[in-house]
């Protein structure tokens, strides 16, 4: 969808993750369509019954973290036998045993700073980036679930749905 | 579900436990004869696997008051399976205890430091380096730091699953046992966490009695702590096949293959800085270790790597691998044999030296020094200029080169002073050769040509022998035998409760262990959209 088109959102938000999680069941058995779930926390349990797939970020982490080792052993490696070769403490120049921890770095440098740009990419957010969220309190103390009501479509059936798994409360916003 | 199962210890799995005992005392005969005249082999297996197996029991301790000091739930289905590991320390008294009389009546020669007049200076095998730590190196600390701090955890040990076993009289679950739990088990943390060190500076790390590394003993409780977790794992996946303890799922499988994954990553840590701090301090006296055993026992000192680091991590590195009964039972299996391997690897090369320098003395070739590792010692040898006199400090940039090349073979260093000067200089000049590094000490190999010809004449004998260079059929049997003690005391002291603690207030928490991990293709993993 377009970023600039607005959306229309039903939510409805619930006091505790276990009535989330009922809630989630009983959407899911009456092939209701959930947009998303926002909750303050990570709740276990709740990315499978959302049918959620296995990010596959951690991939292109094992990928940044092997080109992050190779550029710092293939950096060191080339500045101390071919570059600029010195000789430090008596060491043979090629000192494996001391490039092991420079190496480890990059590493975990390039995996993470990889990782962390490839998801701020994957989900838009950009420098100057207005968030947007449906309620303030659900980063506190609530959990929500989402319906996209955009086409304006009839929504008493998802209005019963929430009064039947006992949401505290139940708004609408255009975002 | 049946909350209230006891583990029944039945007539198959005795008989097979029993028969893998025989096994090994049968493997522990085989080592004993056959031996050279100080029994090395037979002794150095008997610490190798009682260190090793009493470490296990210490660690599930160690590991289970860690968790339950953080009050930690996750784990409460299985915490007897800890609870009944750790009561092995019992029967680690009695093992080390045998070492420990070997020591008092010189039964074996494990420990140089153990030596009659070894700190005495009138005596001809005084050995200054020795006499300096003779205040902790002696009879009676070992005796404490080994059988005495073992009873001290044993104490901590059997109160804490008294607190435990207490609980399930209890008509609803309630803190007041956990509490008392929460006591031993925090007490626990910093008695055993710095007595172990002691346990390991006496028992392993003083057999290369001159040389000490402070990384040493946190390396090798890492060491023990992995024997431990990936032990935990196989037994809970043979409990759960013999139809006990349907409540351990995949989620607790998951949490252990984390320890295991990370710790291991963690011990690799740990054995680097180990190996590259002295590698790079190139302090012949703590250089000497690693040179002994990188050109000697290669299989040992990269096999160790292989086993402990590689296979691990590469195979534990996805999280589904961590969540398979079989995957995990096989690795386990790796990891458990890797840290039997580590203790082989830091246990034989040095009591092989142990023994020749025994050897020496017994033959009254030992001549004096000031001990095989001061830096006096090496100047004969490493005075490279003709016109240097012998005890003038040579400060040239071969200084240390020459010095390591004398550490390999320094017990012998004043013998063949006269002849160790061309020696030094035909392996500085190789090393020249080599590459780059001509200062390069534990890469060129200083010293080689020079120990094969010692060891030919009067050096310690580094050639590859089974049951030192490599584990022998007795080491491994002997490994079995005392798996299948270790494993009878357990499955004994597992029957005497009830596997779960029913009456523990996390018990729910356990019972619905979930890590969130979202796997693909896993049972329930998808939603019916």
């Amino acid at each position: 969808m377009a970023a600039h088109q607005s959306t229309k959102v039903l939510y409805g938000l619930y006091n505790d993750e276990e009535d989330l999680k009922q809630a989630v069941k009983v959407a899911n058995a009456g092939h209701l369509d959930i947009m998303d779930v926002f909750t303050p926390f990570p709740v276990h349990g709740l990315d499978p019954i959302l049918g959620l797939k296995e990010s596959r970020l951690h991939y292109l982490g094992f990928i940044y973290g092997a080109i992050g080792a190779l550029f710092g052993f293939g950096i060191m490696s080339w500045v101390f036998t071919m570059d600029w070769p010195l000789m430090i403490g008596g060491k043979p120049y090629w000192a494996v045993p001391a490039f092991i921890p420079i190496t480890f770095e990059l590493t975990v440098l390039f995996s993470a700073w990889g990782m962390t740009l490839t998801f701020y990419t994957i989900c838009g957010l950009w420098p100057g980036v207005k968030a947007q969220t449906l309620d303030n309190r659900i980063t506190d103390d609530k959990f929500c679930i989402a319906f996209d009501v955009t086409d304006g479509a009839d929504d008493t059936a998802l209005k019963n749905f929430f009064s039947r798994t006992g949401a505290a409360e139940v708004n609408i916003k255009t975002l | 579900m049946n909350l209230n199962a006891q583990f029944e210890f039945g007539g198959k799995l005795k008989r097979v436990l029993l028969g893998g005992m025989v096994l090994g005392v049968v493997c522990l005969a085989l080592s004993f004869v056959g031996d050279d005249e100080y029994h090395t082999r037979f002794w150095t297996n008997w610490l190798h696997n009682s260190v090793y197996f009493t470490g296990i029991a210490f660690t599930a301790m160690l590991f289970l008051s860690a968790q339950i000091t953080a009050f930690a739930g996750w784990m409460v289905t299985f915490k007897r399976v800890w609870e009944a590991m750790s009561q092995f320390m019992w029967v680690g008294i009695i093992l080390m205890g045998v070492i420990a009389v070997g020591v008092w009546g010189h039964f074996h020669h494990l420990y140089h430091w153990n030596t009659p007049g070894i700190s005495d200076p009138n005596s001809p095998v005084y050995d200054e380096i020795l006499a300096g730590k003779s205040s902790f190196l002696n009879p009676v600390w070992f005796t404490v730091g080994v059988l005495g701090f073992l009873a001290l955890w044993y104490y901590w040990a059997k109160n804490l699953r008294q607190a435990s076993v207490d609980q399930d009289t209890m008509e609803t679950a309630a803190l007041d046992y956990n509490k008392k739990q929460r006591k031993w088990a925090a007490s626990f943390l910093p008695i055993g966490g710095f007595l172990s060190t002691v346990f390991i500076w006496q028992s392993v790390m003083s057999i290369d009695s001159h040389w000490y590394s402070t990384m040493f003993a946190w390396y090798s409780t890492i060491s023990m702590l992995l024997g431990g977790i990936s032990l935990t794992i196989m037994l809970l996946i043979y409990l759960k096949s013999l139809g006990y303890m349907e409540y351990i799922t995949q989620n607790h499988l998951h949490d252990l293959g984390k320890y295991l994954f990370g710790i291991s990553v963690f011990w690799t840590y740990l054995w680097f800085d180990q190996f590259m701090l002295i590698w790079y301090a190139n302090i012949g006296e703590e250089t000497i270790y690693f040179k002994e055993r990188m050109t000697h026992y290669p299989v040992l000192f990269w096999g160790n790597l292989l086993l402990n680091f590689v296979t691990p991590f590469l195979i534990l590195m996805r999280n589904d691998t961590k969540r398979k009964f079989g995957t995990m039972f096989f690795v386990s299996i790796i990891v458990f044999f890797g840290h039997w391997w580590d203790f082989f690897y830091m246990i034989k090369p040095g009591a092989r030296i142990a023994a020749f320098e025994a050897k020496e003395i017994a033959e009254g070739r030992f001549s004096h020094h000031t001990g095989a590792t001061t830096l006096n010692d090496h100047i004969p040898a490493a005075a490279e200029s003709h016109d240097a006199p012998a005890h003038t400090t040579v400060a040239t940039a071969h200084d240390s080169t020459a010095a390591h090349g004398t550490a390999v073979e320094s017990h012998d260093a004043p013998t063949h002073a006269s002849t160790g000067t061309p020696e030094v200089h035909a392996n500085a000049s190789q090393a020249g050769t080599h590459g780059e590094g001509p200062h390069d000490v534990t890469d060129a190999g200083h010293g080689d040509g020079h120990g094969a010809e010692a060891a030919a004449h009067h050096g310690p004998d580094k050639s590859f022998k089974l049951g030192y260079s490599f584990p022998g059929f007795p080491e491994l049997g002997l490994m079995i035998g005392f798996l299948s003690l270790f494993l009878y005391f357990f499955f004994w002291q597992l029957s005497k409760a009830p596997l779960l603690p029913a009456k523990d207030p996390y018990l729910e928490e356990s019972l619905h262990h979930d890590t969130g991990a979202l796997i693909e293709g896993e049972e329930g993993g998808h939603a019916h959209h």
